[in-house]
């Protein structure tokens, strides 16, 4: 968010400052009207078909696809911190096994913070260091949260594999096959950037008080993890597990709609229309389940989606992203709990650009209130 | 339509009527967030209101936990003593914490930032606190008080793994600020320092919507466990800007054994236009409550306790300063005076922000209570003002 060219205006907005105009970017683009996404100007479509993690999390941060020589030094520099601090790991044997994987994970990436070279330094170079620290690191300290799960120990990286491949090795200890590796990593690429929603805003709360990028992230995780954001893609699959058929799905939807319940996955601040980066996913997950001799799931995702979309549609209720990565990251093996960690790993790297982007302008964000006594 | 740049801080009888609208500026100055019945700032008298009570009338009589149950729960001690019974044992009970979090804590670099190790620790807490599944929203069933006595327990075993020594808890019946003093001074504590603890700690307890503050509001309004939302909190209070500044004026002042050469320090960066840490704030037109209470207090305990020199450098150079920036609306802010307070009791630069930590504690706690009766999530818009539809060309491989 660049501030210095904001001018003092009149606005309105709504709770929750929706609506409110917090200042410019040049990041990333969201049109809810007709359902777009662009990242520095590249159409998402383009990018997940055509590209790859690493250099979108650069295109992301630097504002420019890189050039061969930059993209081998970016992707060096990934792997270069694929290891991270051994302390951070062996604080899982005092975590209770049972606690959620996301919780574990941002107690390692705490711990983490304290090893964190030059964790003191705030000098903007020092922070432009930061990224593929945070990247590398959250990568193996989440899979191994993952792996804790089970009961198993964390595993080395595998330095043949590329970013989001290494992850899926490092969280399910074997090699994704093709089309596995394709639908991970353009869930990674779709989801790696979203403009100001909550998470990234925190990150710029604390990236204003003039705080270290590490930081910043780990505020972004928090906002992450709650139901009405990161955490909407477990509950969504929760859902559409509890049902065993098209059949039921039908009858339960109809039912739910009656009673105005809140289908979770459905509905976005700012889609007011197909999402986007659900579109692009959806091939994959249909792909994925009916490899595993999952059709059910797949029918009972489209029946509730067909009904949701045909009823609420008109109030702008459609599937959003959340609802379909679920049904990409349950065929790969990964544990329901574990769904909200690739997405944070992903999108974490929108907050680090939105917080480089900050800096230069710093200026601490501290919002009113207004008092009313109380009755 | 409120004039809220000027006035970020509005008091009105009725409820708004959302959606509102306001002057709003750069860094969401004069953006109406939320209303709230916890705290007001009279910005154009600077005054400062904890539940509608001055903070002039509660300094000094009070103790933390007073001002924590009032500003979480709306009510008073006195006129709720069963409450505030059931308050106290909660907050004092949590200072037992499960021991591999404390394994957790020892086994961290001592030589890391202490606002590291305590989010750190907390967040090895939520890992013990919350069983999977459990929601903000049914927030009974977390006991959010508790986080109050973790916290300041967390700080005191910090405190004593820097300087390498043993962590005693002296007992359910000890106050924090007993507690915490035990620790640091290794003898018993007499009255006055447990009043100017307990001072420093209600001076911190809440200010309206600052970084750490709001931080803790956007993590909260997501339904996240509330031990992001302090992790988060956290995260904002130790930048520079913020709780950093307090340790940062220390160490300055400290560096000065005499008025004259600070005197010196402080014209020299004047006539360079460089920040002096502790300087400003854009809330107050005037001159911040809570820096006239503590001046006046601090001016006392140092004087019974014989240890005025670092009071004096530090008003040597604030009057410097002032006689310069006060005409163009730059005052001392809290973190300056605070920092003397904290250092008068023995507590080390670095480890100031966590005193502001578990003074905020309460403020943070009240916040979240209070946004999640009508919570809302946090979503503004920006403005795209790069290019769209670039043509994507894949490089060669």
């Amino acid at each position: 968010m660049i501030g210095e060219h904001f001018e003092v205006n009149s606005q309105s907005y709504g709770r929750g400052l929706e609506g409110l105009n917090a200042g410019k970017t040049s990041i990333g683009k969201i049109d809810g009207k007709t359902g777009r996404l662009w990242y520095r100007g590249y159409s998402i479509e383009d990018l997940a078909e055509k590209s790859n993690f690493e250099e979108v999390s650069y295109l992301i941060l630097h504002g420019k696809l890189p050039t061969d020589r930059q993209c081998c030094t970016w992707e060096q520099e990934l792997h270069g911190w694929r290891t991270p601090p051994r302390e951070a790991l062996s604080v899982l044997q005092w975590l209770p096994s049972d606690a959620h994987p996301l919780a574990k994970y941002r107690t390692m990436l705490s711990v983490a913070a304290c090893h964190m070279p030059e964790g003191e330094n705030t000098r903007v170079d020092a922070q432009w260091r930061r990224p593929s620290r945070v990247l590398s690191w959250s990568t193996a300290l989440a899979a191994a949260a993952i792996r804790h799960m089970n009961g198993r120990p964390p595993l080395s990286p595998n330095h043949d594999l590329g970013f989001s491949d290494n992850f899926l090795y490092q969280a399910l200890g074997r090699k994704p096959d093709k089309l596995e590796s394709k639908a991970f990593e353009t869930s990674l690429i779709v989801q790696a950037e979203h403009g100001l929603h909550a998470a990234a805003l925190s990150a710029l709360v604390v990236i204003s008080t003039g705080a270290d990028l590490g930081s910043a992230v780990l505020a972004g995780m928090g906002a992450l993890s709650g139901k009405l954001h990161g955490g909407a893609n477990q509950t969504a699959f929760e859902m559409f597990q509890s049902l065993t058929d098209a059949d039921e799905a039908k009858e339960w939807t109809e039912q739910k709609l009656g009673e105005k319940y809140r289908f979770p996955g459905f509905g976005h601040r700012i889609y007011k229309t197909d999402d986007p980066r659900a579109k692009i996913l959806e091939p994959y997950a249909e792909q994925l389940l009916k490899k595993s001799g999952k059709e059910n799931l797949w029918a009972v995702y489209e029946t509730v989606k067909h009904e949701v979309e045909t009823r609420l549609g008109k109030r702008g209720i459609y599937a959003n992203v959340d609802a379909v990565t679920g049904l990409i990251y349950h065929p790969l093996g990964l544990p329901t709990e574990s769904f909200p960690i690739p997405f944070a790993l992903a999108i974490q790297t929108g907050w680090m650009a939105h917080c480089l982007e900050y800096i230069p302008d710093g200026k601490m964000i501290e919002p009113g209130a207004v008092y009313i006594p109380k009755e | 339509m409120y004039n809220t740049l000027s006035q970020p801080y509005s008091w009105r009888e009725n409820s708004l009527e959302w959606p509102l609208t306001s002057e709003t500026g750069p860094g969401l100055s004069g953006v109406i967030a939320c209303e709230t019945g916890i705290s007001w700032i009279d910005v154009a008298k600077g005054e400062l209101y904890y539940r509608g009570i001055n903070i002039r009338d509660l300094a000094g009589h009070c103790s933390f936990e007073e001002i924590a149950f009032l500003l979480i729960t709306g009510n008073k001690p006195a006129e709720n003593r069963a409450e505030y019974k059931t308050f106290l044992e909660q907050v004092y009970g949590a200072r037992i914490l499960p021991e591999p979090v404390v394994e957790i804590v020892k086994g961290l670099p001592p030589d890391a930032h202490p606002t590291r190790l305590l989010r750190a620790g907390v967040s090895a807490l939520g890992c013990y606190a919350m069983t999977p599944g459990e929601e903000y929203r049914d927030q009974h069933m977390w006991n959010d008080f508790a986080v109050i006595g973790q916290v300041a327990q967390l700080v005191t075993i910090i405190i004593n793994l820097k300087r390498d020594a043993f962590t005693f808890d002296y007992g359910a019946e000890v106050s924090l600020s007993y507690n915490l003093l035990l620790n640091i001074l290794w003898r018993t504590p007499d009255e006055d320092e447990v009043r100017l603890l307990n001072l420093g700690w209600m001076l911190y307890a809440d200010h309206g919507l600052d970084a750490p503050t709001f931080t803790g509001m956007i993590v909260g309004s997501t339904l996240a466990d509330p031990y992001y939302n302090i992790v988060a909190g956290l995260s904002a209070l130790r930048g520079p800007k913020l709780g950093g500044t307090g340790e940062q004026v220390l160490k300055q002042l400290l560096a000065f054994r005499d008025e004259n050469v600070a005197c010196a320090w402080a014209r020299g960066m004047l006539s360079m236009k460089w920040k002096i840490p502790g300087f400003g704030h854009r809330m107050y037109a005037t001159e911040d409550p809570r820096v006239q209470i503590l001046k006046r207090e601090l001016r006392k305990y140092a004087a019974s306790i014989g240890e005025e020199e670092v009071l004096d450098v530090a008003e040597a150079v604030e009057k410097v300063v002032s006689e310069q920036l006060a005409p163009k609306g730059i005052f001392v802010n809290i973190n300056y005076y605070a920092a003397i307070l904290f250092h008068l009791l023995g507590v080390e630069p670095e480890l100031v922000p966590c005193m502001y930590a578990i003074g905020r504690m309460a403020g943070v706690i009240a916040r979240l209570r209070e946004y999640a009766t009508h919570n809302r999530l946090f979503r503004p818009d920006e403005e795209y003002m790069g290019p769209l539809d670039l043509p994507y060309i894949p490089r060669e491989e």
